[in-house]
């Protein structure tokens, strides 16, 4: 049975059904427009020229604990299980936001209800006493446990072999192996330098994530793989790895969006992610500016860089001060003795001209020429080039413009809310001149722990294991890898 | 109960007993990562055997171009660590000339960058190889049989069965990549004149 969201707008209806139903003890217009109002409930109804059932369910995010706040059924209406399946449809709702357990109070006299929650797995676990006023009836306090799937994500798009475990929005086991040393001696990400090292690590951190979250393979509920954007070779390892684990386990599998994932990654934080939010994702690979408003099916890239990413103009510059790869934490170390307004860079894209055709689009391969010109023409000249100030001017001008951009977003769209995500997020200037512009704005800044920032397989398991929570099908077995995988594709079917 | 996979050429997957039981093949050089899963899965199914029953994996190992030869090795690799059994590595090359007879046998395959991989055989038994060649490099072998090998995951089956019942050692999986990474480290490159 398909039912309606119920909004403030329909308060009217309600109240005539609530008053018919409870009569003395029905809630206020005030009390039921609050719920309705409530941006942790979730009202639903069945109208039938008239509204004839309404329930409502609250969750307070991150608690993994939802209520059913009220259940009606219009007299005429009852006797069609109308009251189970609007009960089955806020459990599915709960088990969809994460939720652990469903709490719900009834009348001690109300035993058609109690047998009814019964029925459906709720077991008796407290009264309350004289409850229910002006009646001075009783209250049962009832649960259920909502079991949430066992999830195992796996994670090959760059250079970072990441497994993770997790159970709903809990994590268990984030295991991960880099061969970022390996691409050290050539200064960046070798794409064919990552695919030998995913093969030959895949096992050894499976094996890891597994004891870490202490369950068995065969534990595992579903499988989920990010399966782009990223280097192609180096995400067909694990494509196929998880392929294989599924098929040997006989499970489902969810083929899932590297960058949709980076986002879901604070699920794994607080229990929830809050939505919509402005999210900026900057790592060796990418830089991308996302306005998300559902997680799973309403995702859109404002923007993007046009040439390098900004992990990788920090590993480029740092090659010009002769500093070696990765680039980020020694230009960070460096810089924290420079002064950041020593050398006035250029701001990529930021020109009246370039706003309008690139408002959110990043170029970081103008800033890095001209680091590059600075240097060699101080050095024509016989000056000492101040390292120091040069590296500190260069982030500086990088922060600046990855921020500017990301809070034009927030300003354009009415959005209170940044999420950083990416490996550059360990640059401690990023995270500090975050935080006091979103001060600045009234904006709330999220940044997952590092662990969970970086690319890692632990959010991947996060956003397959929503998509399973929401009850989605999984993806059948013949998806490839897409290196330019689009982020309003969450899932690959 | 053996479950073979290949990637070094198309994406294929058998299973055999003593015997070969089911073949599944898609002979598109690309695709593999879309494939994998559709061989194994209706390789199983066609030979009436569930992945529970699989107690043993096969996989070439190479050589072959290596994007697609790490795919059905990571789905090999992984199958058998999820299921804790043991897993067999096989040089393509072995399996295609177990599945010939000739006194003298040059097995050869596409390399990528003009270049191929080669391996000799006299009566069945390997006597150069796997090694990287140029093309012009075969005419020095105008004594051998020369056949551009195409592996499936049949051929790695069986020959793995025939190997294992002699107690061969086909532990080492590693895959055979037979050359370095193409990459150098470059210096930086000036930006003014």
């Amino acid at each position: 049975m398909d039912f309606m969201v119920l909004g403030p707008e329909d308060l009217d209806a309600v109240m005539v059904l609530e008053q018919a139903v409870f009569a003395g003890s029905a809630w206020s217009a005030s009390s039921m427009l609050s719920e309705l109002n409530s941006a942790s409930g979730h009202y639903i109804g069945v109208f039938e020229d008239k509204l004839i059932g309404y329930a409502g369910l609250s969750t307070v995010p991150g608690s993994f604990s939802s209520d059913v706040q009220t259940i009606a059924v219009a007299e005429s209406a009852r006797g069609r299980g109308l009251g189970r399946s609007m009960m089955e449809a806020l459990i599915a709702k709960a088990k969809a936001q994460g939720s652990e357990q469903v709490l719900l109070e009834v009348r001690i006299d109300n035993q058609p209800a109690i047998s009814l929650y019964n029925s459906m797995g709720f077991e008796r676990i407290d009264v309350r006493k004289r409850y229910y006023q002006p009646d001075n009836v009783d209250a049962v306090i009832m649960k259920l446990k909502v079991q949430q799937p066992l999830v195992l994500g796996i994670e090959s798009s760059c250079d970072e072999t990441g497994v993770g475990i997790v159970r709903g929005n809990r994590l268990l086991a984030n295991a991960l192996h880099s061969s970022m040393d390996e691409h050290s001696k050539y200064g960046g990400v070798v794409p064919e330098v990552a695919a030998r090292a995913h093969l030959e690590a895949f096992g050894p951190t499976l094996q890891k994530a597994l004891s870490e979250a202490g369950v068995s393979i065969q534990d595992i509920d579903a499988f989920a793989v990010a399966n782009g954007p990223g280097l192609s070779g180096a995400l067909m390892v694990g494509v196929a790895a998880a392929k294989g684990l599924a098929i040997a386990n006989d499970k489902p599998i969810y083929a899932v969006n590297h960058l949709i994932g980076h986002v879901g990654a604070d699920v794994l934080e607080r229990g929830y992610v809050q939505l919509p939010t402005i999210a900026l994702l900057v790592s060796g690979g990418h830089t991308s500016l996302l306005l998300v408003r559902d997680l799973l099916g309403d995702a859109q890239l404002l923007g993007e860089t046009i040439d390098d990413a900004a992990g990788e103009a920090f590993d480029k510059v740092a090659r010009l001060l002769g500093l070696p790869y990765p680039g980020g934490p020694q230009i960070d170390k460096l810089a924290a003795d420079g002064d950041p307004n020593a050398i006035r860079f250029p701001r990529g894209l930021s020109l009246p001209k370039d706003m309008e055709k690139h408002r959110y689009d990043f170029s970081f391969s103008g800033l890095k020429t001209a680091v590059a010109r600075f240097v060699e023409k101080a050095e024509a000249e016989g000056q000492e080039v101040n390292r120091a100030d040069v590296a500190a001017s260069f982030r500086e001008a990088a922060v600046d413009v990855l921020l500017t951009k990301a809070l034009n977003a927030c300003a354009d769209f009415g959005v209170n809310r940044l999420l950083l995500g990416g490996g550059v997020v360990a640059n401690a200037r990023l995270r500090e001149a975050a935080q006091q512009r979103c001060d600045a704005m009234g904006i709330e800044l999220r940044i997952p722990r590092f662990s969970l920032c970086t690319d890692n397989g632990a959010m991947i398991a996060s956003l397959g294991a929503q998509l399973v929570m929401a009850g989605h099908e999984p993806s059948s077995l013949g998806f490839g890898a897409d290196s330019t995988l689009e982020v309003t594709v969450v899932q690959s079917m | 109960m053996l479950l073979a996979i290949d990637t070094s050429a198309g994406t294929s997957a058998a299973v055999l007993s003593d015997r070969l039981l089911s073949l599944v093949k898609f002979d598109d050089p690309f695709g593999h990562a879309e494939g994998i899963g559709n061989v194994i899965s209706q390789a199983l199914t066609d030979a009436g055997v569930k992945a529970s029953e699989i107690t043993a994996v096969a996989i070439g190992r190479g050589p072959a171009p290596y994007t697609g030869l790490r795919v059905g090795m990571a789905a090999g690799l992984a199958f058998a660590q999820a299921r804790k059994i043991p897993v067999h590595g096989v040089m393509v090359l072995d399996a295609v000339a177990h599945s010939l007879s000739f006194p003298k046998l040059l097995l050869f395959s596409d390399a990528k960058r003009k270049e191929i991989f080669v391996a000799g055989f006299d009566n069945g038994v390997r006597t150069f190889g796997p090694e990287v060649m140029q093309p012009a490099d075969l005419e020095g072998f105008a004594d051998y049989e020369q056949i551009a090998a195409v592996c499936d995951a049949g051929q790695i089956g069986l020959y793995a069965l025939s190997q294992l019942a002699q107690g061969a050692d086909l532990t080492d999986v590693s895959a055979l990549y037979l050359r370095s990474p193409d990459v150098r480290p470059s210096p930086p490159k000036k930006v003014s004149g």
